[in-house]
């Protein structure tokens, strides 16, 4: 039995946000309890506590008692906690330890000082069951998001503990991984493991789960029942901020509009990428894994290069934002660093009031915002996002629609790559396919 | 390939820093330093890493040529200083190369465990090895991006330069670095239990081999410098 | 010391350590190689000073100092730094540690201190350097008066200086940067 009793934490760097206020919460063993919310609601909180993070890693204000099997979380050590849990988190880049996958198939194990046999039967009993032979012996730096997810699963599985938590693990998987992630989880919950997941992507996990609760300001605001999960619609979700649970797979979806102007691309040597992109309008680009969107989107940049017309906003955008202020971030793109012309574009993008702030304390969207920013002091009018919303709530998500159109509005051209079917439902006005 | 056991390359380095990086045993020990030049070249073939054995191979060639560099120009001593620097250090880096691209992370950490290291050294050396390729991928991803925005910086920019590139790869690669010492913990990382290793290493005819050229050139030094 | 301050250790060892290669191939250039003592130094400094914000425990510096070494082994620069790193690792580590581990002023001539490490892979090159030239008589004794006037004995301890010096104004300029982003950001 899992339990939080009266549980209330604040981390001491931003005590506002995820903290969590009076909780408490059972949880059976063998349920599978899916916890959902908007972004900084607690739920990774949750996650937190039950592994051990809070607070011997993310430090803070704690009160109440966090209870797996009786024993007490925040008095155990974290590698004592290590051997009743094993967590999935978000990152799929972040969270292996070792460079070769047999290795980070053994590592949970390793540290418990399991004898060598053990931990060889144990992986060779994770590979067949996971059907991932194919993926043992390889270097993870070279696998894609989906593969790196599916091993930081196995070696979650290795370890064998009774208790699994997810924290948003589909948050930057495309379509066809999340699936396989669903199959993962199902294979545990059918050997009767715990299974506790944070996410805001419902649609893999909804029809699955036994029971979810609702998080809203660090608190339980709803406990739904599998009966309750049933009577659900998508109406009611969006009032509560949710996202769909309907899964639509992106690359069924169509929509057309008049390419009555269009931008157009030299063809790639290999991939048969088309060749004219729709102006003026909000095209979605989507594909399988392996159909070439990383190709794609190197091509785009490539091939526009000497029109200098497109700007690409990366799926990290930490990544393309050097500077020490907003401000100055614009002005390093302008040719002429004019301060007027800058606060100008800043202003059509609402970000006037950051303009002195640190581009890296921004939110993800703010720093999406700044980029195009950059991109509009360029003067490029295509803009290229790569995964915009991956990880992103229902409401975050609506905001990035509505941002879409408003550049729309203002006459630039977007291309977005995109798994993210709500998105393309929300405001795409066009649709690509790479086969 | 020539498999070897990470502990013989540390064996190989240790003699190609006595034998060829601080020139012991002087003119003596000529064949010996001969066979430790060639070596690494060797090695680095026979693990296919055929780019760096010809660089590093003409840089030596380099070195070598200019010690026949006719006697009397001023700037030819230069040229013979560069040469013995090349000479010196050629051979031991190309070694290091060699053992760098050949060893598992998972092999070098077991190395390190059978030879009693203490985990406070072969913890955080695990976690450098597995964080330089991170690293790597934020680099050319911040390269790329600055590409794509046409951010050039020349001439009086060339500081600012380096500040915005190094300065967004250090806050990213440390937010990755949190996240990855969340996951790792979670997982039992620094528990007080003795560590399994479920990496084999082990000595093999080829680490004999080795073993036995580095302990006759070694042998041979310490022998003509005693009489 | 935990699990966590150990993998702090390593990443920004590896930060480090990139950072510092960059400059070092410069080195391949062999005129250039004195001037390392002078770059690795200032550009070391801005992560170092990122690390001593993280460091709260004793032997963090220490240990970060000790693999610096061993990297020196392994990427073929010989043994001797390692024992250069390990002295001039402990006495960085007792600064900043009577600095109670925060001292400002302290984090900076911590960091004087540690760039001295680098100061060993110099060794090999003063070290027996006679009985080295020795072994090329056929070039004549002009020539070796010649190369110990480009490479005299006083450079050695030249060198240590210079890599302190250096070291005292990259922590500066690694506080600096502190203040204009990591601070402002969010990440210390």
């Amino acid at each position: 039995m899992t339990e939080l009793k009266d549980v209330s934490f604040s981390y001491a760097a931003a005590p506002e946000k995820g903290c969590i206020k009076h909780m408490d919460l059972t949880v059976p063993d063998g349920q599978f309890l899916l916890l959902t919310g908007g972004s900084g609601c607690g739920k990774s909180t949750v996650i937190r506590l039950l592994n051990g993070l809070v607070p011997h890693f993310f430090e803070g204000e704690l009160s109440g008692d966090v209870l797996i099997d009786g024993r007490s979380v925040p008095k155990m050590e974290l590698y004592e906690t290590a051997a009743m849990q094993g967590t999935v988190f978000q990152n799929p880049r972040a969270q292996f330890f070792t460079v070769d996958t047999t290795g980070e198939l053994a590592f949970g194990c390793e540290n418990q000082g399991l004898p060598e046999e053990e931990i060889l039967s144990r992986i060779d009993r994770t590979v067949e069951r996971f059907r991932i032979a194919d993926l043992m012996d390889r270097n993870i730096f070279a696998m894609s998001g989906g593969e790196k997810q599916k091993i930081a699963c196995a070696s979650v599985d290795t370890a064998q503990p009774p208790l699994i938590l997810l924290d948003e693990p589909s948050a930057n998987l495309d379509y066809a991984s999340t699936m396989q992630l669903r199959e993962i989880i199902k294979l545990w919950k059918a050997e009767g493991r715990t299974i506790i997941a944070a996410e805001h992507r419902l649609f893999y996990l909804w029809d699955i789960a036994d029971r979810a609760l609702l998080i809203r300001d660090g608190s339980i605001a709803e406990d739904w029942s599998r009966a309750d999960m049933d009577s659900m619609t998508n109406e009611k979700l969006a009032e509560y901020g949710l996202r769909s649970i309907h899964d639509t797979d992106p690359v069924t979806i169509e929509l057309s509009c008049s390419r009555s102007e269009v931008f157009s691309v030299k063809p790639h040597k290999k991939f048969t990428f088309p060749t004219e992109i729709p102006l003026h309008e909000i095209t979605a680009v989507v594909g399988r894994n392996g159909a070439g969107k990383t190709t794609f989107l190197r091509h785009m940049c490539r091939s526009a290069k000497r029109s200098r017309r497109i700007f690409m906003v990366m799926q990290d955008v930490d990544h393309q934002l050097f500077t020490d202020s907003v401000l100055e971030e614009v002005l390093i793109s302008l040719p002429d660093e004019d301060e007027e012309k800058a606060r100008e574009i800043l202003r059509s993008l609402d970000l006037e009031d950051y303009a002195d702030r640190h581009p890296m304390s921004l939110s993800g969207g703010q720093k999406q915002r700044v980029a195009i920013a950059c991109a509009a002091a360029s003067g490029r009018d295509i803009l290229l996002f790569d995964e915009p919303t991956s990880g992103l709530d229902y409401e975050h998500m609506q905001q990035t629609a509505q941002l879409f159109r408003q550049l729309r509005e203002q006459g630039r051209t977007i291309l977005v790559v995109t798994h993210d079917s709500e998105l393309i439902e929300a405001c795409c006005t066009d649709i690509i396919r790479l086969e | 390939m020539i498999k070897l056991d990470p502990r013989t390359k540390l064996l190989l380095l240790l003699a190609e820093a006595i034998v060829v990086l601080g020139g012991l045993g002087g003119s003596s020990a000529e064949p010996f330093k001969t066979v430790f030049m060639v070596l690494p070249f060797l090695l680095l073939f026979s693990a296919k890493k055929v780019r760096t054995a010809v660089i590093g191979g003409l840089l030596l060639g380099l070195g070598l040529a200019a010690e026949f560099i006719p006697a009397g120009h001023s700037c030819s001593i230069i040229l013979l200083m560069c040469s013995g620097i090349l000479t010196r250090f050629v051979p031991s880096i190309m070694m290091g190369n060699y053992v760098m691209s050949s060893t598992k992370v998972s092999e070098f950490t077991a190395a390190m465990e059978r030879m009693h290291v203490t985990q406070k050294i072969t913890i955080p050396m695990a976690v450098m090895f597995r964080f330089f390729p991170t690293v790597k991928e934020e680099c050319s991803a911040i390269g790329e991006a600055m590409k794509m925005r046409d951010i050039r910086f020349g001439g009086s920019k060339v500081l600012q330069m380096a500040e915005y590139r190094l300065v967004p790869m250090m806050t990213c690669s440390v937010k990755i670095g949190e996240e990855l010492s969340a996951a790792a913990l979670t997982r039992g990382l620094g528990s007080p239990v003795k560590r399994t290793n479920v990496c084999r290493i082990g000595f093999h005819a080829a680490d004999i081999v080795m073993f036995l050229l580095c302990a006759a050139a070694l042998g041979w030094i310490i022998w003509r410098s005693v009489t | 010391m935990k699990g966590k301050d150990l993998i702090n250790i390593g990443i920004f060892s590896a930060i480090y350590f990139v950072v510092v290669m960059v400059f070092a191939m410069l080195g391949f250039i062999p005129v250039f190689m004195p001037l390392l003592a002078v770059l690795v130094p200032i550009v070391g400094g801005i992560p170092f000073m990122l690390f001593l914000t993280k460091v709260k425990k004793f032997g963090m510096i220490l240990i970060m100092s000790i693999i610096m070494g061993i990297m020196m082994i392994l990427t073929g620069m010989g043994f001797f730094t390692v024992i250069v790193s390990a002295v001039t690792g402990l006495c960085a580590e007792l600064i900043y540690k009577s600095g109670q581990y925060r001292s400002a002023s302290k984090a900076v001539l911590t960091h004087g201190v540690f760039s001295m490490w680098l100061w060993g892979n110099y060794l090999p090159l003063f070290f027996m350097a006679d009985k080295y030239w020795s072994t090329r008589q056929d070039f004549g004794q002009d020539y070796i008066d010649a190369l110990t006037k480009l490479m005299p004995m006083w450079m050695c301890p030249v060198l240590l200086v210079t890599a302190f010096v250096c070291g005292i104004i990259g922590g500066l300029l690694g506080k600096a940067l502190m203040k204009k982003h990591f601070a402002k950001a969010g990440i210390v």
